[in-house]
């Protein structure tokens, strides 16, 4: 086996209700090697999105520890964990989630620039290049489709050449045609650069491309960690 | 789905509206409301109701609250209307007669009232002439109260009898003070007070005689309003109603423009609340498109879609004006305690109409912003539902924009009842948008080449500016609006106190003297000096009437109770000066250098005098003065400043035309409180000299000065609320897209300094380009209002160049504090919302 690059440690994660505190994620551990990918899946409400957003270091848990790329995310502070995301981690939304401010071309520059990279602006085009928009550069985000919205974001997701890719319901949005080429690109892209992929989502047949996969329900991991 | 009866649309509204407001959707545009109701409330409150009390103190002035004056008696009814309202009524009758003693005759001054009289103030007079001046009381039949002139000219004592017409009566008392003869105090002739039941049997009021009766009423303000609509339609010719303004010129012209000033200050509110309304509105209307699509969805049709929200409009609106109106109350309450050492201790109750009034502000400002964004939710399609990026068609933005515009301009007329005022504000306004909302966008145009090479923070923080132009340039000119509003109102404050404080030094002649005969002059001179009184010039005064114009008899150029006829109707005060006196200003013509070179000698005439009776450079006026005509030609036309206190003149001629004519000198003087002795002394030297003290007149004047004072400064504090409200719901109305992105760049890794600096950026260049957008726009605006509203002199304000500055802190600052929780918003949103 590779080198470990997230590692789960009996993470769990409560918060406070109506009727006292309610457990939305049992303790569960799990560690992923680099070029790894995993598939998380259950139904709507099962803990799902709370598990990706603690891996990410979106979130805190309650109890437990993440570490990404060696860093342990429960001792760092906002800042920190978001000098961790810059450097190690990419995004792919179900909405998307480019801002509106910016055209393709900038919304796929930002990461680049959160890093301080001169060569953003190159990296970004040749990045919007390889997903098929080299044509739509300075067009904003209003005026792209929903499957090029997405493209759009996948650009974004590996310029900064994360470590990890953590794609959420990434093809939720789009209808089948558009989603099955959306995902051939996360898995080429995943394959070309050896980055370690955590989806979430509804969809089995996605799922299945992952070489590792778990299923949640009600906060309870029931799956099988090995495929 | 069948269609929905009103009421269960009625009651889905209602509960939508209570689980919105559950879930805080609903603060911003309710707080907007509530800012606009309370500030127009508490403006509307303060402004009637200390109207009021500085009127009560007008009307001082008047003897009454309304006058019904006339050159002839009041008919039947316009006196039973009055009663039967309530009102005190109280009658005058005055006219110019001789009296004759066994001495001699004097042109005197009668006034023949009755025991009502007067209905506000007191008559004052003393047992003998220079003793201790009592209040109250008045004459009874066969009485005479005088003034101490006529009985010096008249060589009569207290006691003695006086022939009025064919009516004699005793003089009983000297006159020392009437309250309504306070506008009027340096008038020729002395004053004898009679009682109104003498009046018949002095045989002088016959049919033609120039006389003026005077119906005086007093009462609580709803009923003399009653009486003054029922009476205005049928008022004759020769009948005008007076109220406390036109009282006294002096105190009219403070009130008028401290009442301009009120006026524009709620104008100025109500369209900053306006803005606010606006703002919320639409934030209101966007986040309800989801809900509109889902209700189109489930069955719902257009019509009842719409119905719903503008229900749930209605009755949040209604809810909002309701507290709002209550909120202004209680202000203008707490405002009222606080100045209660100040104010006179009965300010009249304000009444229901500025609640009203401002709840009406609220809603129609609610119907004008709201209702064209609302409209859009009718277009939602229900297509939304399943495509978020969906928008409804949007209305036409003329409609959007003309409709805001013509419920603020109704608002505005409505509340100023001033269209000159309001075209004045909102034309003004219009204008500016335009030319500087189209220089904005040139601006952010270019702004956009230069931005291409600079660095993330600033390219995020104008990212969102270059994105939406015309977003960010409107929101340029709101906050510009707002930082225009509170420059020009602070602009104003100054310039009026200190306009009202060099009008009114503390030097400022507390007497004026009279009938000063040529051989006394130089001795009353002397003797002012000795007392370190500080005299204004002496004037020579000769009593002249105007007969012809251009060689036409004046009686049938002027129609009778014209203005005009005032002018000609009585003698003038004749004068000739080598120089401008102070606080005249010259509107035509040229003043004189030297001797009259011509045959015609010149004259200068007051510019409303010319104006009535329709005068010209170069007509030509004969006057007859102790019996000899005098010609003078139209040399100038002058402008007074009548609120200095100082002796004013109608007619001024040029030097050496009338000096072989009998004059009187007279003129104005300050001698410090506490002089009393020597003012009686100096009555006593100089016999002939009338000496009228105005020191009450001055001290009324100050204390409404220093009343609308706090008021200016009271509502300058109000309208900055109003502004900072706007400035928060305009930064709450983008709060939503801010926390998304706060969210998405934390996530995608970015520190929380870049989102602060960002901001900074943002809002820091917001604020300085509506800075200099403001200090442009109140020069622009000020020049406009100090010309045509407030009669004021214009000067550039350099210090008006601080405004960008202010407006970068001020805006960057409540920018960063009020989108603080977009800086805080969890990354985890994201996920969420996806």
């Amino acid at each position: 086996m590779g080198e470990s690059i997230l590692t789960a440690q009996n993470l769990s994660k409560v918060v406070p209700s109506a009727e006292g505190e309610l457990t939305i994620l049992h303790p569960l551990s799990l560690e992923l090697n680099k070029g790894d990918s995993l598939a998380i899946v259950g139904a709507s409400g099962s803990g799902k999105s709370t598990l990706l957003g603690l891996l990410a270091g979106l979130d805190l848990p309650s109890q437990g520890e993440v570490i990404l790329a060696g860093r342990a995310l429960s001792s760092l502070d906002e800042d920190q964990r978001a000098r961790v995301r810059a450097e190690h981690v990419g995004f792919v939304f179900q909405s998307f989630q480019l801002l509106d401010s910016l055209n393709a071309l900038e919304n796929v520059m930002l990461p680049l620039e959160l890093e301080g990279r001169r060569d953003a602006r190159e990296h970004a085009r040749h990045l919007l290049e390889r997903v098929g928009l080299g044509q739509r550069l300075s067009h904003s985000p209003r005026q792209l489709s929903g499957g090029e919205q997405q493209r759009v974001a996948i650009a974004r997701a590996f310029a900064a050449n994360p470590d990890v890719l953590f794609a959420d319901e990434p093809t939720g949005n789009l209808d089948s045609h558009t989603g099955e080429r959306i995902t051939e690109l996360l898995f080429e892209l995943n394959k070309e650069r050896g980055t370690t992929l955590v989806l979430v989502t509804h969809d089995e047949r996605l799922a299945h491309r992952c070489r590792r996969l778990i299923r949640l329900e009600a906060g309870h991991l029931v799956g099988p960690l090995e495929p | 789905m069948a269609r929905l009866p009103l009421l269960r649309l009625f009651s889905l509204a209602v509960r939508q509206l209570l689980r919105d407001a559950r879930a805080g959707e609903l603060r911003v545009l309710f707080f907007a409301l509530l800012v606009a109701v309370a500030a127009s409330t508490a403006i509307g409150y303060f402004g009637a109701r200390l109207n009021g009390a500085m009127l009560l103190r007008a009307t001082e002035f008047l003897g009454a609250d309304l006058v019904l004056d006339g050159s002839s008696p009041a008919r039947e009814e316009q006196i039973r209307v009055g009663r039967e309202l309530g009102l005190q009524h109280a009658r005058v009758v005055e006219f110019s007669s001789v009296i004759a003693t066994d001495n001699g005759i004097q042109l005197s001054s009668i006034k023949a009232a009755d025991s009502a009289y007067p209905l506000r103030g007191e008559l004052k007079s003393a047992a003998q002439p220079y003793a201790e001046e009592q209040p109250g009381g008045g004459p009874a039949p066969g009485e005479a109260w005088a003034e101490a002139r006529l009985l010096t000219a008249l060589d009569l004592k207290v006691g003695d009898p006086i022939d009025v017409g064919s009516k004699t009566v005793r003089i009983t008392r000297v006159l020392t003070y009437e309250p309504d003869r306070a506008g009027n105090f340096y008038s020729l002739t002395p004053r004898v007070l009679i009682n109104l039941d003498d009046l018949a049997a002095t045989g002088i009021v016959q049919p033609g005689s120039r006389v003026s009766f005077r119906e005086l009423w007093r009462g609580d303000a709803p009923a003399l309003e009653s009486y003054r609509q029922v009476i205005k339609p049928g008022l004759d010719a020769n009948q005008r109603l007076l109220d406390g303004r036109d009282g006294n010129q002096q105190i009219g012209g403070a009130l008028g423009k401290a009442e301009r000033y009120l006026n524009m200050a709620s104008l100025v509110a109500v369209l900053l609340s306006g803005v606010a309304v606006a703002l919320s509105a639409t934030r209101f209307a966007n986040r309800r498109f989801d809900a509109s699509a889902l209700l189109r969805c489930l069955g719902l049709s257009r019509r009842e879609t719409l119905w719903l929200f503008t229900l749930q409009l209605t009755v949040l609106g209604l809810l909002a004006s309701l507290v709002g109106a209550l909120l202004g109350w209680v202000a203008q309450l707490g405002l009222f305690a606080l100045l209660h050492d100040l104010l006179p201790a009965d300010v009249p109750a304000g009444g229901l109409m500025p609640a009203i009034a401002g709840m009406g502000t609220g809603l129609v400002a609610l119907a004008g912003f709201a209702l064209p964004p609302l409209a859009a939710l009718g277009r939602v399609p229900p297509l939304r539902v399943l495509r978020r990026d969906i928008l409804p068609i949007p209305a036409s933005t003329w409609t959007v924009y003309g409709a805001a515009l013509l419920a603020l301009g109704l608002i505005m007329w409505r509340m100023s009842l001033d269209l000159v005022l309001t075209f004045a504000l909102l034309g003004g306004g219009i204008i500016a948008a335009l030319v500087l909302g189209g220089l904005l966008l040139l601006g952010l145009q270019s702004l956009r080449r230069l931005l291409a090479g600079a660095s993330l923070p600033w390219r995020l923080g104008l990212g969102q500016l270059l994105r939406h132009p015309l977003a960010a340039a409107g929101q340029a000119l709101a906050f510009g609006l707002i930082l225009l509003s509170m420059a020009l109102i602070a602009l104003l404050r100054g310039e009026l106190l200190d306009t009202w404080q060099n009008q009114l030094p503390k030097d400022a002649p507390n007497y004026f003297a009279l009938n000063i005969l040529p051989a006394d002059k130089d001795a009353f001179s002397k003797r002012l000096h000795e007392l370190q009184a500080q005299a204004a010039p002496l004037y020579p005064v000769v009593p002249g009437r105007l007969i012809s114009i251009n060689g036409e008899p004046v009686q049938e150029l002027v129609s009778k109770d014209s203005p005009g006829d005032k002018a000609i109707q009585r003698d003038l005060s004749l004068t000739w000066a080598a120089d401008l006196p102070a606080g005249n200003q010259l509107t035509a013509g040229t003043w004189w250098t030297a001797q009259p070179g011509g045959d015609v000698p010149g004259v200068s005439v007051e510019a409303k005098v010319a104006e009535s009776l329709k005068l010209k450079l170069g007509d030509h006026l004969v006057f007859t003065v102790a019996g000899v005509n005098r010609e003078a030609q139209v040399s100038s036309l002058r402008s007074i400043n009548w609120d200095n206190f100082q002796p004013n003149f109608f007619m001024i001629f040029q030097p050496g035309t009338l000096q072989d004519l009998p004059a009187t000198y007279l003129t104005s003087f300050y001698l410090a409180p506490g002089h009393d002795r020597e003012i009686i002394d100096l009555s006593r030297s100089f016999p002939a000299v009338t000496i009228l003290p105005i020191e009450a007149l001055l001290a009324q004047l100050r204390s409404i000065l220093a009343q609308v004072t706090i008021a200016v400064e009271y509502v300058l504090l109000f309208v900055l609320a109003a502004g900072m409200a706007v400035l928060f719901s305009g930064l709450q109305s983008t709060l939503d897209e801010r926390i998304r992105q706060g969210a998405l760049l934390r996530a995608l890794g970015a520190e929380r300094q870049l989102l602060i600096k960002t901001r900074r950026i943002e809002f820091g260049l917001l604020g300085a380009t509506s800075g200099l957008l403001a200090a442009l726009g109140t020069e622009l605006v000020s020049l406009v209002l100090y010309r045509f509203a407030f009669d004021l002199p214009w000067h550039p304000h350099p210090w008006l160049l601080l405004l960008p500055v202010l407006g970068a802190l001020m805006v960057g600052g409540a920018g960063v504090f009020g989108t603080r929780r977009a800086l805080n918003a969890s990354p985890l949103t994201v996920l969420r919302e996806g």
